[in-house]
């Protein structure tokens, strides 16, 4: 017990591992024993996190591990583990929708399921190495090591056209995360070091060109991940081709490393570049909020149109970040906890039916409101997360992000905030028309269609799957502030700390006309804008 | 003239492989049906018991970090390792050719001998600064290996890869031969460290002959590392040889070219002066070329003998970059990359003898749907290609990593960003393999050939995969003490660079 009092990060990332490790070598006739020892093993790490993140007592030290692990070619590498502000939300996020999505997707595999399972805990591993790595090796290795549960996941039991988006959604990621190590080399050699503070010292050493040029190596690799337009084309692909689980998981968590690694490692390391490349970052992400918005309007399959929302949600992510405020960064964090819910709670839900009716399409549902009300109630709910309507998760976050933009002071904050409402707009046409063409009007005639083949409502297992969800929904929108209060402090760090010392002052007189709102924005924080009465 | 105790200890590792060479062939006279079967399995034996020999002797030599030499032949740390190298490669190639010549239905001991002198030849080669032991080297461990291509002699493609593999391979000796006797000229002695002293002191480096010289001796070089544009051998030699065989040369081959040519191009080659750095230039160049080369064609093959073939091409470019970037930390970077690429390609050839392919039937296709009969196998045929795709957590992820920080640390940005991006392309065909194991059902018709044959056995490839997929993993999690235990040792203490 000693060892786990001094090291609960290392269980908490390593035991899905081991335990998926141990799950791989059962054989396939016990694939159901194998299923469940997989969920009740994730389960056990969810509630442990619980207990050791957040049962923590306040004001204690940050859960964090340090020591030496090798040095190659002159090079060392640490293993560094650490959990605070700005990951702690999302590792919760991870080890809750884990086993949420085992339990949601309990029937949808036929064949190979303990395998399945397997593999969900070695990808659980890889993101929460990544997501509390603090020395950017381990940070790449993780990050590289996620990809090859995923590929097998959406190569094996995924759709027809499986093994076109597993080898595009491998080689894409990879693609960018090789030129990223290239930069990574570059700056760890210059720095003798691969933690994040020496690698950003050495790196302001850099003339600004060379920072410019290691800032685009990072932010591609990120972007791909999360993904930003126009590097966002293997998401529908392997969003639509991999099982539910995978859609689940990879719109949860996978895109949302994206993001962080661009709070975490991008924009502190290089800040004055992130600096300079906020417009362009910015424009990348209004285009990925519109484009995203009106490409998901004319889908016809129910999961392309939620995949294209994705892109379309994480645009706002992406926007939040290129704000460099507070208040836009804040709702950026929080967007990424709401998008891992909503979203992944429409992948469940879409699954659920697609188990049902064996079709996505929108044109073969039509009244499925009359033969599943349940069902509807969690879909419109969830809908309506996504929209983000006033009271829901969505909401707050796309309201700080929009409100950060707006107030940035950047010359070209106004009219992007603006064209990035027109997105919200968007996506409420998108998601409402879908939910009028599946849900509600007359019951498909259609013998053959979807809703013919709905003949059972949500069992109990389903709704103990979604009404954790439905309740996150909720408190997230009525009360962020449970969310995002632990991220504030490092976040303000993060713009205004040592790190980008030059920045504030130069931008703010380009924009004298919003100074009193600007000041009321920096001087209260994201606590200021809270929806709630 | 008495030899002393230090000098049999240099020359042990080499009689010990020598002593079963010679034996094999004498059991094979026997042509008794009734007893062949036992000859059979005392020639395997014997064969292992000298590579065992060999390989006991050089760990204790490595243990107790004597360096003993026999006239020009120093077996230092690095001779050491690549006589450790050499010998785990033969070993599994012959654990895994018992199988494979059990399903080929063709096992004669000559092979056996064959390998044991080529072995011989390896360590030889390795082992030397001498020209003209070099030279001796080279030829004893090639033609052996000319001979085993053509190996199974029933099948077509055996007469003709082994024809143009010695062919080939003779032309490229000559040239060895040319390069060395101008620089012996020269420099006016056979030791290449000394006649490289001697031309630098003369002034000679920038002198046409000298260069030509050089040039020759590196193209015997890479010749054997199947560098662009002396690879088309590779594939054929690859195709027609029993797998066994053809994992042995992709390894050792290669393996021990470079290890030669480590100890002959930071001393002799670059110590010349103007001709070094130009053949210094010259490899970049051909590194870029192999890297291109092979990688893009690779991508177009069907067969997967070919495809590891010109995998292999591939990373004798990335094993090149390590020479262009010249540093200490470099070499180490390539004989940590040499280890883990003897795993993963040992393991990749004996996956083949595992699943019982014989004959033509390696193309993607006879490999659909075998992933999942044989989950150990298909786990490891995973850490496999994974690895050979320089997919962390993969042994084979470190190699790269070593070798392109040092290209990146000594300015060479551009040539690192090649690399990364050849890796890239590299990861879809090795992905295609994967492909074929996990992600495609195998056809009906495979399904019926495969219910009427009789169940594969093939223990001992499937435990030399095994090995291998525990030796790639190693260099992946405990890859400090591979690198640093072994590697660099090899590079500091046996070449004495970082001293």
């Amino acid at each position: 017990m000693t060892w786990l009092n001094s090291h609960p990060l290392t269980f908490l990332v390593f035991a899905p591992a081991l335990l998926g490790l141990l799950l791989m070598a059962l054989p396939h006739s016990v694939g159901k024993l194998t299923r469940l020892l997989g969920f009740l093993g994730a389960l056990a790490v969810f509630v442990l996190s619980l207990a050791w993140l957040l049962g923590r007592a306040p004001g204690s030290a940050p859960l964090a591990e340090h020591a030496p692990w090798f040095a190659l070619v002159g090079l060392p590498v640490d293993y560094a583990l650490a959990v605070d502000g700005l990951n702690l939300w999302l590792v919760i996020l991870t080890t809750f929708l884990v086993p949420l999505t085992m339990l949601g997707t309990w029937n949808s595999l036929k064949d190979r399921m303990g395998t399945f399972a397997a593999l969900f805990l070695l990808l659980e591993t890889g993101m929460l190495g990544a997501l509390v790595a603090q020395d950017l090796f381990l940070f790449y290795l993780f990050w590289e090591g996620m990809l090859i549960p995923m590929y097998f996941m959406i190569g094996v039991w995924g759709g027809d056209e499986r093994r076109y988006a597993a080898n595009k959604f491998f080689l894409y990621t990879l693609s960018g995360s090789l030129l990223w190590l290239v930069a990574l080399l570059f700056l760890a050699g210059r720095a003798g070091s691969f933690a994040p503070a020496v690698m950003a010292q050495a790196a302001s050493a850099l003339p600004f060109a060379a920072q410019c040029w290691l800032f685009v190596a990072f932010a591609v690799a990120f972007a791909i991940k999360v993904p930003l337009f126009p590097l966002h084309t293997w998401l529908p692909d392997a969003h639509v081709q991999a099982p539910t689980a995978g859609s689940v998981i990879l719109a949860g968590v996978l895109l949302k490393l994206g993001g962080y690694g661009f709070i975490r490692f991008a924009i502190p390391m290089f800040p004055q570049a992130a600096m300079h490349f906020a417009r362009p970052l910015a424009l990348l992400s209004v285009i990925a909020i519109i484009y995203g918005a009106l490409v998901a309007m004319v889908q016809r399959d129910i999961k392309k149109l939620v995949a294209y929302s994705s892109v379309s949600h994480m645009g706002f992510v992406m926007l939040g970040l290129a704000s460099m405020t507070v208040i836009g960064t804040q709702g950026a964090m929080l967007q990424m906890l709401n998008h891992g819910i909503s979203t992944g709670a429409l992948f469940l839900l879409v699954g659920m039916i697609y188990d049902r009716a064996h079709t996505r399409m929108i044109a073969d549902f039509g009244g499925v409101a009359t033969k599943m009300p349940i069902f509807t109630t969690f879909f419109l709910i969830v809908t309506l997360s996504s929209i983000g309507l006033p009271l829901t998760n969505g909401f707050v976050g796309e309201f700080w992000i929009l409100n950060g933009t707006f107030l940035s002071g950047f010359g070209w904050g106004r009219a992007y905030a603006v064209i990035a409402t027109l997105g919200v707009v968007l996506g409420a046409v998108y998601m409402l028309w879908m939910v009028k063409r599946v849900f509600w009007g007359p019951v498909n005639p259609d013998e053959e269609s979807g809703t013919q083949h709905l003949h059972s409502d949500l069992n109990a297992r389903e709704i103990a799957v979604m009404l954790p969800l439905v309740v996150l929904i909720l408190w997230m929108g009525i009360h962020p502030r449970t969310f995002v209060a632990v991220s504030e402090a490092p976040v303000t760090a993060l713009l205004k700390d040592a790190n980008a010392p030059a920045i504030r002052p130069l931008v703010l007189p380009s924009a004298p006309e919003s100074g009193p709102l600007e000041a009321a924005a920096e001087g209260h924080g994201p606590a200021s804008h809270e929806v709630h009465p | 003239m008495s030899i002393t105790p230090t000098e049999w200890a240099a020359l042990l590792p080499l009689i010990f492989p020598t002593l079963g060479a010679c034996l094999i062939p004498l059991m094979a006279l026997d042509r008794d049906q009734a007893t062949a079967k036992w000859i059979r399995g005392a020639m395997y034996l014997v064969a292992l018991a000298a590579v065992a020999a060999g390989f006991w002797f050089l760990t204790d030599l490595w243990k107790s970090g004597a360096q003993p030499a026999f006239h020009q032949l120093h077996m230092d740390r690095l001779a050491q390792f690549s006589g450790i190298f050499v010998l785990v490669a033969a070993a599994m190639a012959i654990l895994q050719s018992w199988d494979h010549f059990h399903q080929e239905g063709w096992v004669k001991g000559e092979t056996l001998s064959l390998l044991l002198f080529s072995v011989t030849g390896m360590m030889l080669f390795t082992a030397t600064t001498n020209f003209l032991v070099l030279f001796l080297g080279l030829e004893l461990f090639s033609l052996p290996l000319y001979a085993m291509v053509a190996t199974v002699r029933h099948r077509a493609e055996g007469a003709e890869g082994g024809m143009k593999y010695f062919l080939t391979g003779a032309v490229a000796s000559s040239c060895f031969l040319m390069g060395g006797v101008m620089l012996y000229g020269l420099g006016g002695s056979l030791d290449l460290t000394l006649a490289a002293q001697a031309i630098r002191a003369q002034g000679l480096g920038a002198d046409p002959m000298v260069m030509a010289g050089a040039a020759l001796l590196l193209l015997g070089f890479l010749f054997k590392v199947s560098a662009v544009p002396f690879h088309q051998w590779t594939p054929d030699a690859y195709e027609a040889s029993p797998h066994p065989i053809a994992g042995f040369m992709s390894v050792a081959t290669k393996g021990v070219a470079f290890l030669a040519l480590l100890r002959i191009f930071p001393v002799s080659l670059l110590g010349m002066g103007a001709a070094g750095a130009r053949m210094q230039a010259a490899l970049a160049f051909l590194a870029v070329l192999t890297l291109v080369v092979g990688n893009l064609t690779a991508l177009v093959q069907t067969n997967v003998k070919r495809m590891l073939a010109y995998s292999s091409i591939s990373h004798a470019g990335y094993l090149m970059l390590g020479f262009v970037a010249g540093t200490p930390a470099a070499f180490t970077g390539v004989l940590f990359y040499l280890v883990i690429y003897l795993a993963m390609n040992m393991g990749a050839f004996g996956l083949l003898t595992a699943y019982g392919l014989v004959g033509e039937h390696t193309t993607f296709e006879d490999l659909r749907g075998l992933g999942w009969k044989r989950p150990a196998m298909g786990f490891a045929a995973a850490v496999f290609m994974l690895s050979l795709a320089g997919i962390p957590p993969m042994g084979g992820f470190y190699g790269k990593y070593m070798i392109f920080k040092e290209l990146v640390g000594t300015g060479h940005v551009g040539l690192a960003i090649l690399g990364v991006l050849a890796s890239l392309v590299s990861a879809y065909y090795y992905l295609r393999f994967l492909v074929a194991l996990f992600l495609q059902a195998p056809s009906t018709e495979a399904e019926r050939l495969a219910s009427d044959r009789p169940a594969v056995h093939a223990p001992l490839a499937g435990a030399t995969v095994l090995v291998a997929a525990a030796i790639v993993l190693a260099g992946g999690f405990v890859q400090a003490f591979l690198a640093d235990g072994f590697a660099h040792r090899a590079v500091s203490e046996g070449l004495g660079l970082l001293r």
